[in-house]
């Protein structure tokens, strides 16, 4: 688990580094718009020009701007925001939490739904019921983010009016309770959420079916067979405990396709997190912001992945004792 | 002795995959009619090789399979079980009918420890608490040479054999009524097989547990078990005492499963029964063993063979086999044959003094298929043997048998019919072969004085003779003159002229001895493997006992015209009874160690 650690810590530094390195190489750098004289934004004075160069640091050499860089990383200091004139950090701060909700919850329903979905249809394989939803699940995976999204949105937002349309929370409400927060909260939540759901639950059942369809062929599977227990335990206690295995590991290098699934669910529902950030950030080349993002959503998945090591660690004594 | 276990005419068939054939016509024929009783507190062996169909029957034994695919008859104590559903299956399985399975290294699930999964049908069936379960786990775990560390530890952890002794603590766990253990000690090394066994015997006695073994080593199994049935391709092809078994198979395939395994005193080299399995989508008519039989005779190709009492065995055990011909046939048969030479008439010589008796009342059979050497020095009368076998000399007294037909009772023109399929290979290829034909008329001439064949037919034959003892068959080599070969080609060119006729049995005298010693080598496997290929019946005689042992089946050792001993090659060597034998053993060359 230590040597385990050390390598996420590496490529923590590599993620670090890359951030670095990589809107330095890109052709024009942040203030090319503000320092090229064929440019609208174009600053006339000389003065503020130097000035606006020696603030961001890019006058001076690469390494010294990449220790300066490495220190604000880790000392939580990202820099600011060109386009809102606000830290980097904070905005991260009040993205975050909002696309953490988005995401988990439909990860975990996700999850829970391919697992008893995927346990049922690999347990009666070629059945009706599995070719059904075999083809269901591969259909809604592969319809497109905004479609879905549009349609639930025409459907229960425009329509139905059951639910809001845009938004992580009603515009200046106030609320007397943290119950009624956390209503009014879930009723934004629910249509993204669904959105994200039906998008990442196909690889999830197909994932935990196949799984299911192996460990049912295994050898083991038979002597739990001839030793004479019930289906469900047979089920249960062997077949998807050891399905589990690969569906943990998936889940975690899932994670970040699902926060980039994030980023178009959130603009399409005008949702207050990271993707509505990033989205934003791009067009107006805030590259601080779109840095710092990158950074924090790297660092999510490492974290994720190493949550994945440590669970699978526990579920499969095969990796424990090497 | 009422039957524990009676499975009757037990059919596995599973449907063909793939969607264009029909399921009926491509099925996969598992298992084809089966029949046998495991009585109360015995053990019974199936015995068969790899895709035999001993493995389907396990499994058949417990419903694991689908239960479309299973047709005929499994009675548990009168009570029958084909056709249960799973509920009915789940109180057999385990808590009466066990199954200890082959691939002990994936029969664990890797999650959970071992002690669990030994516990987990005690508490399943047996409704046990946690901690009585695990001390009955401990306690049958201890008595197969496990330890709590063992038990404690993932499957992972453990060896190949310590699984094994672990799936049979699991398997015995809930004291079945029927073990079934498939080749429960692959994963062991040698010492470790018959103690495990003999353990497991013992465990099951004590339990009241009935054993059956499946195995793919028939020596093995039968020493270990009481009765013992042979399976070919789905097929029950041979049943009876273990013991007897051993001692004399009778289906022409057990007797070529015994040659085929190793024991401690072969000392030949190992062949395997020629051919392979059949496809079991696609069985072969008749009789399924057919097509690797060396016997086999147009009626083995179409109609199939039943089970019935074997006629060959004098012992009161019960012995089935299913043969047309009543089992293992015996190629040649001489018996109580005698042949003495007169001295050439000097005056004043008593009459006792007057012959030399060259051969002196022997007993011989060459098995179909079977390799036997004849082993004796210099005038113990083993040439003579010889050539009155292949008819170069008339016996005084006794008979020849050849494929059960007496050959001085025939006709003459019945005989020479039958001495064609009877081809004798001299000692002296220099001797025996005229040293200015051609090597294509040499090896021609045969089928010229038998009159078969065009001289195309006789030309490719020629080749194809040729090629089979690995000479060239091109004109140039088929051109040259006898006398421009070495002493090793031209024994092969002889061996190629004994060919030609396709022979049913080949009688070497000395084939080798005139050669030197890696030629010998070369000549001698060459030999054998043209038998094995052919499925003939091969008669050395040799002085040569280091030799002919690398090859023999069985060895008869000949003293002054009688055969002193004769046995198994491996017994004859390992196990000399006779003083003569032991004298020409130690009289063989040996390197010092």
């Amino acid at each position: 688990m230590v040597r385990r650690l050390i390598g996420y810590l590496l490529t923590l530094w590599i993620v670090l580094t890359a951030n670095f390195l990589l809107p330095r190489w890109l052709p024009g750098d942040p203030l090319s718009a503000l320092l090229d004289p064929t440019s609208a934004s174009y600053v006339y004075d000389a003065e503020v020009r130097a000035a606006l160069a020696a603030y961001y640091g890019l006058d001076r050499p690469l390494l010294a701007q990449y220790g300066h860089y490495l220190s604000g990383a880790l000392t939580g200091d990202l820099g600011r925001s060109i386009r809102l004139n606000r830290p980097v950090s904070g905005l991260i701060g009040a993205h975050l939490p909002w696309t953490l909700l988005l995401t988990l919850t439909a990860l975990s329903l996700a999850a829970v739904l391919g697992l008893l979905g995927g346990a049922l249809a690999g347990w009666r394989r070629g059945s009706s019921a599995d070719k059904v939803l075999v083809t269901l699940s591969v259909v809604i995976s592969n319809a497109p983010v905004y479609f879905v999204g549009t349609l639930l949105l025409i459907v229960f937002g425009a329509r139905l009016r059951w639910l809001p349309l845009a938004g992580g929370r009603t515009p200046f409400a106030t609320y007397p309770s943290l119950l009624d927060a956390a209503r009014d909260i879930g009723r934004h939540l629910v249509l993204p959420a669904l959105t994200l759901t039906l998008a990442t639950m196909g690889s999830q059942f197909l994932l935990v079916r196949n799984s299911m369809v192996t460990v049912l062929g295994e050898d083991f599977m038979l002597v739990a067979r001839a030793k004479g227990l019930s289906s469900g335990r047979l089920k249960w206690v062997h077949a998807l405990r050891n399905a589990l295995l690969p569906f943990v590991a998936h889940l975690a290098a899932h994670a970040g396709l699902v926060i980039t699934g994030a980023v178009f669910i959130e603009t399409l529902f005008n949702y207050p997190g990271m993707g509505r950030l990033i989205f934003e950030a791009v067009g107006a080349r805030d590259y601080p912001v779109l840095q710092g993002a990158f950074l924090a959503v790297s660092t999510v998945v490492l974290g994720a992945n190493l949550l994945a090591d440590w669970v699978n660690q526990r579920l499969d004594p095969r990796l424990r004792h090497v | 002795m009422s039957a524990l276990l009676s499975v009757r005419d037990l059919h596995v068939h599973f449907p063909a995959v793939g969607e264009h054939q029909t399921p009926a016509a491509a099925a996969t024929r598992a298992v084809d009619g089966i029949s046998f009783d495991l009585r109360a507190g015995e053990t019974l062996a199936i015995v068969g090789e790899t895709g035999s169909g001993k493995t389907t029957i396990g499994r058949a034994l417990l419903g694991l399979h689908p239960p479309a695919s299973v047709q005929g008859s499994i009675r548990l104590q009168g009570e029958e079980l084909v056709g249960l559903d799973e509920t009915g299956w789940r109180a057999v399985r385990w808590q009466r009918i066990a199954m200890a399975v082959q691939s002990a290294g994936t029969a664990f699930d890797p999650v959970y420890r071992i002690a669990a999964q030994i516990a987990e049908p005690l508490r399943v069936h047996l409704h046990l608490s946690a901690r009585e379960a695990d001390a009955r786990a401990m306690a049958l775990a201890r008595r197969l040479g496990l330890t709590s560390r063992h038990l404690r530890a993932y499957p992972h952890q453990l060896s190949g054999g310590e699984k094994q002794r672990a799936m049979l603590a699991m398997a015995l766990s809930c004291e079945p009524e029927v073990l079934i253990a498939d080749e429960p000690t692959s994963g062991q090394d040698v010492l470790s097989r018959a103690q495990l066994v003999a353990l497991l015997q013992a465990i099951c006695c004590e339990q009241g547990t009935s054993l059956l073994l499946i195995s793919h080593d028939l020596a093995a199994v039968a020493q270990l078990t009481e009765r013992v049935v042979v399976l070919y391709a789905g097929k029950l092809i041979e049943t009876g005492d273990a013991a007897e078994i051993l001692a004399s198979p009778r289906h022409p395939y057990t007797w070529g499963l015994l040659n085929a395994y190793p024991t401690m005193t072969t000392a030949r080299d190992l062949r395997a029964i020629r051919g392979s399995l059949p496809d079991p989508s696609n069985p072969p008519m008749g009789c399924r063993f057919h097509p690797r039989c060396t016997q086999a005779v147009a009626r083995c190709r179409v109609e199939e063979p039943l089970l019935a009492r074997s006629t060959g065995v004098a012992s009161g055990g019960e012995r089935l086999i299913a043969c047309h011909l009543g089992g293992l046939q015996a190629l040649l048969e001489a018996t109580a044959l005698r042949k003495a030479f007169r001295a050439n008439g000097q005056i004043g010589r008593r009459p006792a003094d007057d012959g030399v008796e060259a051969v002196r009342d022997v007993d011989l059979v060459v098995w179909e298929g079977e390799v036997v050497a004849v082993v004796g020095e210099t005038g113990s009368g083993k040439t003579t043997l010889g050539r009155l076998l292949v008819g170069q000399l008339v016996p005084d007294a006794g008979q020849v048998r050849f494929e059960a037909q007496d050959l001085f009772g025939l006709s003459t023109a019945a005989r020479k019919r039958c001495y064609r399929r009877i081809q004798f290979i001299a000692q002296d290829p220099f001797d025996a072969i005229s040293p200015r034909l051609s090597v294509g008329k040499v090896v021609r001439e045969p089928l010229e004085v038998q009159g078969i064949g065009t001289d195309d037919e006789r030309q490719a034959r020629a080749r194809e003779a040729l090629d089979a003892v690995s000479l060239p068959t091109d004109e140039g080599f088929l051109g040259r003159r006898a006398h421009t070969l070495s002493g090793g080609q031209l024994q092969r060119v002889a061996i190629a002229r004994a060919l030609v006729l396709d022979p049913k049995l080949l009688v070497a005298d000395e084939p080798v001895s005139m050669l030197d010693a890696s030629e010998q080598a070369r000549v001698i496997n060459l030999l054998k493997d043209i038998q094995s290929a052919r499925g003939m019946g091969l008669l050395i005689i040799s002085h040569d006992l280091a030799l002919v042992r690398k090859i023999a089946d069985r060895i008869l050792v000949m003293q002054q015209g009688r055969i002193v001993e004769a046995g198994p090659a491996g017994r004859v060597i390992s196990a000399p009874q006779h003083a003569y034998t032991r004298a020409l053993l130690g009289a063989a060359p040996a390197f010092d160690w």
